[in-house]
Parts: C-alpha cells; sequence; structure tokens
C-alpha cells in the first residue's frame, strides 16, 4: 500500500526576467486515503506543486511516484478540483459531471454521474446550465465531477476560496463525509489556516520564494477537528508563527 | 421579454416612417424632380412590375446564388484555417504575415485581375465573394480559438482528451459565438462583393439591374434593386442571430 511519494522535486520557470525557483526540494510522502492539506501565501508555488501531481505540468528535477508507477502525466487516478468551477458553460450538470467518462457505456455513465450528483446533492439539477447554479452548487458539481471517474487522489486546488464563509464551512463539512465513505486520498491547497486545520490529518506549511516546505504538522487528533478547541487554536498560533515570525521578537527587548 | 422585444420594433420603425414621410414630402414639393428622386409610387409601381415580369426574383436568386456559393466557400476555408491558425501558433506564424498582407488590399481592386484569370462568368464573382467575406471568418475564427480559457482547455487535458475531442468539447463552443461575429460580417461583406462585381461585369443580377437602370435613367429600379440588398442582407443577419441562439442554449 504505497501512496504517493515526491522525491527531491524543483521546478523552474523561465521568464522574460530569468529563471524563478518555484519550487525548491520538495520532499513529501502521503499515503494512501490521507487527507493532507497543504498551506502557504499566494504565490508559494502550493498551485503549480498540485498541477505537478495532476501532471499537468512537468517537474524541472526530482520524481513523483504512486505506487509503483512515475507520474508523467495527466491520469484517471487523480481527479481535481481547481478554484473557479471551471465547468463547461455549454454542456449541462450532467454532461459537465460526466465530462471524463469517455470510455464508458452510456448506461455507466448515466449511473456514475447520477451517483455521483447525489452524493454532492445535486440531484434534480441534471438538465441545469453551470451559469443558473449558484457558486457553492456550481462547486459541488466540480467535486462530483472530480469524483465521477472514482480517482485513487483527489487534488482540490483552493476549491472553497472563492465561497462566502458560511458556505465554505458547510462544503468543509462535506468534503469530510465524502472523504470519510469514499476513502479517496485528498490533497488540498489552501490559504485559510482554520481549513487547513479542520480538514488536514497533516497541514504541509510552505514559504514563498523559492516554494519550500516550512513544516508538517499533525492535525489528526479529535480535539483539532473542533474548531473551538484549545488544540486548534495552538495549532493556529504554531502556523501564525511560521508565518510572522519575523514579528515575534522577544518581549525582553521591547521594554 | 416578449414585451421589450416589442418595445424594440416599435422605436426601431420610427425611424424608418421618418425617412419615408421625408422622401414624399420633398417630392411633393417639388424639391427634386422626379428623374433624380422618384416618388414612393413609382417605386412601388416599379417593384410590382418586376415581380409579375419576374425580372426581381430572376435578378435575387442570381445574385444570392453567387452570395451563397463564394459565402460557403468562405467559411468553410475561413472556419478550418482560423481553427487551425487559432489553436496551433505553429501554423499561424506561418500564414500571419501572408495573410495579412493579402488583407490589406481592397476587394475593388482585386476585380481587374480576377477577371483577367477567371473571365467574367460565374467563377469570378463567386471568387470576388469569396475573397471578400474570407477575411472577417478567418479572423474572428481565430480570435474567438484563442479566448477559449485556458482553465477549459487544462480540465481537458487532466481527462487526457483527443486532440480531437478538446476542439469538439471545449474550443468550438467557446469559439462559436465569435465565430458568428465572422460569419455576421462576412456575409454583409458578400452583398458588398456581389454587387460590386456585378456592376463591373455581368449580366444579370441586382447589382447588373441597378446598373442597367442608371442608363436607362431608371431611379426607381435602382431603389428597388438597392432596397431589395438591404431587406435580404436583414433577413439572412436575423436568420443567423436566430440560428446562434438555437445553437448556444447555454447563452441564455
Amino acid at each position: 500500500m504505497r501512496g504517493l511519494a515526491i522525491k527531491d522535486l524543483n521546478k523552474i520557470f523561465s521568464t522574460n526576467c530569468g529563471d524563478v525557483t518555484a519550487l525548491k526540494d520538495i520532499n513529501l510522502d502521503i499515503k494512501k486515503g490521507e487527507f493532507v492539506t497543504i498551506l502557504g501565501h499566494s504565490g508559494c508555488g502550493k498551485s503549480t506543486l498540485l498541477k505537478i501531481i495532476a501532471g499537468l505540468e512537468s517537474a524541472s528535477s526530482g520524481s513523483i511516484t504512486y505506487g509503483e508507477t512515475k507520474i508523467t502525466g495527466p491520469g484517471t487516478d487523480r481527479g481535481m478540483v481547481f478554484q473557479e468551477h471551471r465547468l463547461l458553460p455549454w454542456l449541462t450538470i450532467d454532461e459537465n459531471v460526466g465530462f471524463g467518462l469517455v470510455n464508458e457505456s452510456k448506461a455507466v455513465r448515466e449511473k456514475l454521474v447520477t451517483d455521483h450528483l447525489k452524493m454532492v446533492k445535486l440531484d434534480g439539477f441534471h438538465k441545469a446550465y453551470p451559469h443558473q447554479l449558484s457558486g457553492g452548487m456550481a462547486q459541488r458539481a466540480a467535486i462530483a465531477r472530480g469524483l465521477v471517474n472514482n480517482p485513487e487522489i483527489l487534488l482540490l486546488d483552493e476549491p472553497f476560496g472563492a465561497l462566502d464563509a458560511l458556505t465554505r464551512i458547510q462544503m468543509q463539512k462535506e468534503i469530510l463525509k465524502i472523504w470519510e465513505s469514499e476513502k479517496t486520498t485528498m490533497i488540498m491547497v489552501t490559504h485559510d489556516i482554520d481549513e487547513a486545520i479542520y480538514l488536514g490529518q497533516r497541514i504541509v506549511v510552505m514559504s514563498a520564494g523559492p516554494g519550500k516546505i516550512r513544516s508538517v504538522i499533525n492535525g489528526d487528533s479529535y480535539e483539532s477537528k473542533d474548531r473551538g478547541s484549545l488544540e486548534f487554536a495552538r495549532i493556529k498560533k504554531q502556523i501564525l508563527g511560521y508565518f510572522f515570525e519575523e514579528e515575534n521578537i522577544n518581549p525582553e527587548y521591547m521594554i | 421579454m416578449n414585451k421589450k422585444v416589442n418595445n424594440l420594433n416599435v422605436t426601431g420603425i420610427i425611424l424608418p416612417l421618418i425617412i419615408l414621410l421625408a422622401w414624399q414630402l420633398s417630392v411633393q414639393s417639388g424639391m427634386f424632380p422626379p428623374a433624380i428622386l422618384p416618388p414612393i409610387g413609382d417605386v412601388a409601381r416599379a417593384f410590382l412590375n418586376m415581380m409579375e415580369s419576374g425580372l426581381l426574383v430572376g435578378d435575387i436568386l442570381v445574385s444570392l446564388t453567387r452570395v451563397l456559393r463564394g459565402y460557403l466557400l468562405a467559411i468553410f476555408a475561413g472556419v478550418t484555417l482560423g481553427t487551425l491558425m487559432g489553436t496551433s501558433k505553429h501554423i499561424n506564424d506561418f500564414f500571419t504575415l501572408t495573410l495579412n498582407s493579402i488583407r490589406q488590399i481592397p476587394i475593388l481592386a482585386w476585380i481587374p485581375l480576377i477577371i483577367l484569370w477567371l473571365g467574367i462568368g460565374e467563377e469570378s464573382k463567386v471568387a470576388v465573394i469569396f475573397l471578400a467575406s474570407f477575411f472577417p471568418i478567418l479572423i474572428n475564427t481565430i480570435s474567438g480559438m484563442r479566448s477559449t480559457p485556458k482553465g477549459l482547455v487544462e480540465v481537458a487535458a487532466l481527462y487526457k482528451l483527443s486532440g480531437w475531442m478538446t476542439f469538439k468539447k471545449v474550443y468550438f463552443p467557446s469559439a462559436l459565438p465569435q465565430i458568428f461575429v465572422g460569419l455576421k460580417l462576412g456575409l454583409g461583406i458578400s452583398w458588398v462583393a456581389v454587387v460590386a462585381a456585378e456592376l463591373i461585369a455581368a449580366s444579370s443580377g441586382i447589382g447588373f439591374r441597378i446598373s442597367d437602370a442608371r442608363s436607362m435613367m431608371e431611379p426607381d429600379v435602382m431603389i428597388v434593386g438597392m432596397i431589395s440588398i438591404g431587406v435580404l442582407g436583414v433577413s439572412m443577419d436575423k436568420a443567423l442571430t436566430l440560428l446562434l441562439d438555437r445553437i448556444t442554449p447555454w447563452k441564455k
């Protein structure tokens, strides 16, 4: 049961103003069935990392293996949900959810689509177009599309970033439920500290310029899933410490 | 919704009525002699005569056939090449300089050479129409293909869709509204081109009829010809709008 292994991964972008190192020496192992959140500033390369895992971008050096196979491009073992729902405006919701099921028979496709729309509580919206849905509903449809061909890993790139605060909390609860029932490995990139703690069994904290893994925090205790608990506050303080350490001047010298 | 459409139509009809009224008044007041600006009645009579003799329908059919032949060829070539140029940088780089240079040449400047090469038969008219309507269709197809959101193309890559399927499911529907902008512009220019070609070298068609009426001093026939082109052009443009609405139900 080997999961995802990221080894000595580097990503360098060539731009007009020279080379920019987006990711530097990333090493991370993710177990099957694990929920990992990756937390960092905008521009710390966390989305790039996710895209490399998805196979949409290639690494400059290093490797990612899943099980025994090296990842070199997209594959149906990995699904992805983006910050924008990225549903195709010209397809109805059921066509969108079934978008990746090109090799399935019509009957199988219909059944899978119906099941997954039910899972994200969108039954009854089969024939709607994306623009007729609210932001939260569209993102649910995107999650259904990400899960419909039963991937072993679901990559979530700030999927709730554009939703209002209440819808976001609702969606976080639902994604946890889906994770518990489907046992899909979830890797979620976010810049929302609360979200990272609430969802992640492990929280990978990244720093920017170049993007590096700063720390990996264990957030798997029962307590850390309660936003009001002391444990939650402790982890949050620890994470804030990483991001704003230059402000943590020793009080003794302040007086 | 319906009410709005009705309002729009009523508003749109005011100006034509004013123009007709001004026309009638200026003729009645003797400001223009009938040989320069014929009374509306004369034009209506000319229209009825031309309908009765089958002359008008015949001319329209001849011109319409020419337009459709050149225009459909231009759609085929423009959308195909535009798709290739809009989705492949290499193909785009290969063609852009050449096509951009050719595009600068006004269609009227082409007519002598086209007549030299293809004679004064149907081929030369179809060629003129093709050349005139090809560029707006091409350019709008390229721009439509290019403005396809990269995020959606990425989704297709994520599901490992083939090049053809990515075109069919992502690029083409995304570019469709912009392609139709090109189709409408191309259609308008097709009518310009057919009349231009028929004015210069033809023995039939609406453009020929207008030019013939000039030498016969029949301004009423000229005006009937002009109005016919206007009405046909508007109807075909409207038909394209309806067609676009029909094939893009997600736009509502």
